[in-house]
């Protein structure tokens, strides 16, 4: 028996997709859907308050007023005056504190989003794309892992491999795979019985070839989707964390870690230390859920 | 409906089985002597053994799993490494707690979403029905913690405000006295939860006011009312019922911040306090409870939509 392929025409291949016009189409539609969200209202504020909170984590204590960890004066010094927002239980300012405290949020949340999405779309990948036994094998584990409660678990799992960033992100992508692989396994199986991919496997390219190259790019909406909505629940859930008492020890200036320090004495009317982190927070993960759902009402119609 | 049943069953142990097995490996990973932290730097390394040995814990990791697994089988938790008491009756104590501000939240979220989202879909892309949406989904983003920090900051700050920062009623208050302490609290979980809950009845409202029976209803010459309650909300609350399913899952696991805010002692509080005392017993049963509630949570909402829209069950045959 012959080793040797059947000679290969030399007529351009029919099947075999033009990458140029394929890849230049592409980058026309996204410029499309650019154009779409900066229309929206929603998408622009969410967009402007996000990269304040940036700014202030990339730049942290050289653009505060005061010294966030080490400025001491008079301790609960009422908020509208010399200090702006206030001072708290040791006399710190409190903005300084806000501004400084969204490095906390904003080194650990994305990261943990980007890796749970990673994670997630390859699960999903593998599940939409194999189908069979691997499918449902995998998709029982999927069910399983999500009827737990995310908070609990990860709290559980703080409390015991200890509160470094590291942990924290590693934890946090860990429980959000599973939701991720569910969106992303529905969307490949939309597309792998299209003529795109059954061609791919005629010219006789491998599942791995088929996967990454063939269908990813044409998920790439959901998974953007995911992305931006993940992200909001990522600061939603690593603020709770930091109240419950998992966070970065102190001084750390972390908005939950703040939040926490200060609710004791909210019923005796002293607001303003707890006030202001938790809107920085709210602000925060309202800015991203904004853009996330601009993003989602533009990619999937 | 039996098969669904059973393949549903099949999978709600399957996650309490996982769930176990999480939590024990999780729990057993924390460091250190548990007789010698019970019982304190002082006590004689004989008394230590002893006391490790009653418990199990000098048995090889394999045996105290399957006794782990035999215990949530037979709801027999143990004593508390700190207090000594029996488990059970102090985590059901604290998980009816829980479940009364749990439940207490869900009479005030279901009204208030389906309403909101069946009058946002009457209003379709009208001010009211955009003021709505966004309103939900700010709401909904937020962290229930923050919710109630804002609340307790606005309602119970001062010395005569009527409703208080200490949602713990003092042992004997009557039912409707019980109000002041619990509302803020379940408003705080309600504003977070409303806007889904809202978001789907939206959805499905306008799904069904499109579909060919309500134009027959309405042509008919009922009244937008009767169409409203006869055709439209009947066929648009499958999803709302399995979020509300969902919800309560969530419920419990966001009652964590609500209780830490308002001092309430109910599961959440358990579990901190277990954390703080490094209470393996306590801790692993709290969780365990929470995750069961959550896991039935779920099964009840997927069990009613079944049963509501028998087309589900054609989905798992395949």
């Amino acid at each position: 028996m012959s080793l040797d392929p059947e000679p290969v025409p030399t007529v351009v291949d029919p099947v075999t997709p033009n990458v140029n016009v394929v890849a230049g189409e592409r980058k026309q539609a996204r410029r499309e859907n650019f154009r779409l969200l900066i229309k929206r209202p929603g998408f622009v504020i969410g967009a402007l308050v996000s990269l304040f909170w940036v700014v202030c984590a990339i730049f942290g204590d050289a653009i505060t007023p005061y010294d966030p960890l080490n400025f001491r004066t008079t301790k609960h010094l009422k908020p509208f005056g010399k200090y702006i927002f206030g001072t708290d239980q040791s006399g710190r300012d409190i903005v300084s504190r806000v501004m400084a405290g969204a490095r906390d949020v904003l080194i650990v949340a994305p990261p943990a989003a980007i890796f749970g999405v990673l994670a997630g779309t390859m699960l999903g990948l593998i599940m939409g794309y194999f189908g069979g036994w691997v499918d449902s094998v995998l998709s029982r584990v999927v069910d399983a892992f999500l009827a737990l409660p995310v908070l609990l678990i990860a709290l559980l799992a703080l409390v015991t491999l200890g509160k470094s960033r590291v942990v924290v992100i590693i934890v946090v992508s860990i429980l959000f795979a599973p939701v991720v692989s569910r969106t992303i396994r529905a969307a490949v199986l939309a597309e792998r019985d299209l003529d795109y991919v059954t061609s791919a496997r005629l010219r006789g390219e491998g599942s791995i070839f088929i996967m990454f190259r063939e269908i990813l790019p044409n998920v790439s909406g959901p998974i953007v989707v995911e992305l931006t909505v993940r992200i909001g629940y990522a600061v939603f859930t690593i603020a709770t964390l930091s109240f419950l008492g998992v966070g970065p020890p102190p001084p750390s200036p972390d908005w939950g870690a703040q939040v926490s320090d200060g609710y004791g004495v909210l019923s005796a009317g002293i607001w303003w230390p707890t006030i202001f982190p938790a809107l920085a927070i709210a602000t925060l993960v309202i800015a991203v859920n904004l853009m996330a759902d601009a993003v989602q009402s533009v990619l999937e119609g | 409906m039996a098969r669904f049943l059973l393949k549903r069953l099949g999978l709600a142990i399957i996650t309490l089985w996982l769930l176990a097995t999480i939590v024990f490996a999780i729990v057993n990973v924390l460091p250190g002597n548990v007789g010698r932290q019970v019982l304190g730097p002082f006590a004689s390394q004989q008394s230590v053994d002893a006391y490790n040995h009653e418990l199990g814990t000098d048995r090889p990791l394999i045996n105290q799993y399957s006794k782990s697994l035999t215990n949530l089988a037979t709801f027999d938790f143990g004593n508390s490494y700190s207090t000594k008491e029996d488990v059970a009756p102090k985590i059901t104590k604290a998980l009816f707690r829980s479940a009364k501000l749990a439940g207490l939240a869900l009479i005030l979220t279901v009204p208030i979403g389906i309403a909101a989202g069946a009058y946002a879909a009457r209003r379709k892309d009208k001010l009211a029905d955009r003021t709505i949406v966004m309103t939900g989904l700010a709401t909904s983003s937020m962290p229930e913690f923050v919710t109630a920090t804002i609340l307790v900051a606005l309602f119970c700050s001062s010395r005569d405000s009527y409703f208080r920062a200490f949602a713990d009623p003092p042992d004997g208050t009557s039912f409707f006295g019980q109000f002041k302490y619990l509302f803020m609290p379940g408003l705080a979980m309600a504003i977070v939860y409303f806007g889904y809950i809202a978001r789907i009845t939206r959805a499905g409202v306008i799904n069904a006011l499109e579909a060919d029976y309500s134009r027959t209803a309405i042509m008919k010459g009922l009244t937008s009312g009767r169409v409203m309650r006869r055709h439209v909300l009947r066929n648009a609350l499958g999803p709302t019922i399995s979020v509300v399913g969902v919800q309560i899952g969530y419920l419990f696991g966001g009652i964590l911040g609500v209780e830490k805010v308002f001092n309430y002692h109910g599961l959440g509080t358990e579990i901190l306090n277990a954390i703080g005392n490094q209470d393996l017993p306590i801790l692993s049963a709290a969780v365990l409870t929470v995750g069961i509630v959550y896991m039935l949570a779920t099964l009840a909402a997927d069990v009613l939509i079944a049963w509501l829209n028998p087309r589900v069950l054609l989905e798992t045959k395949r």
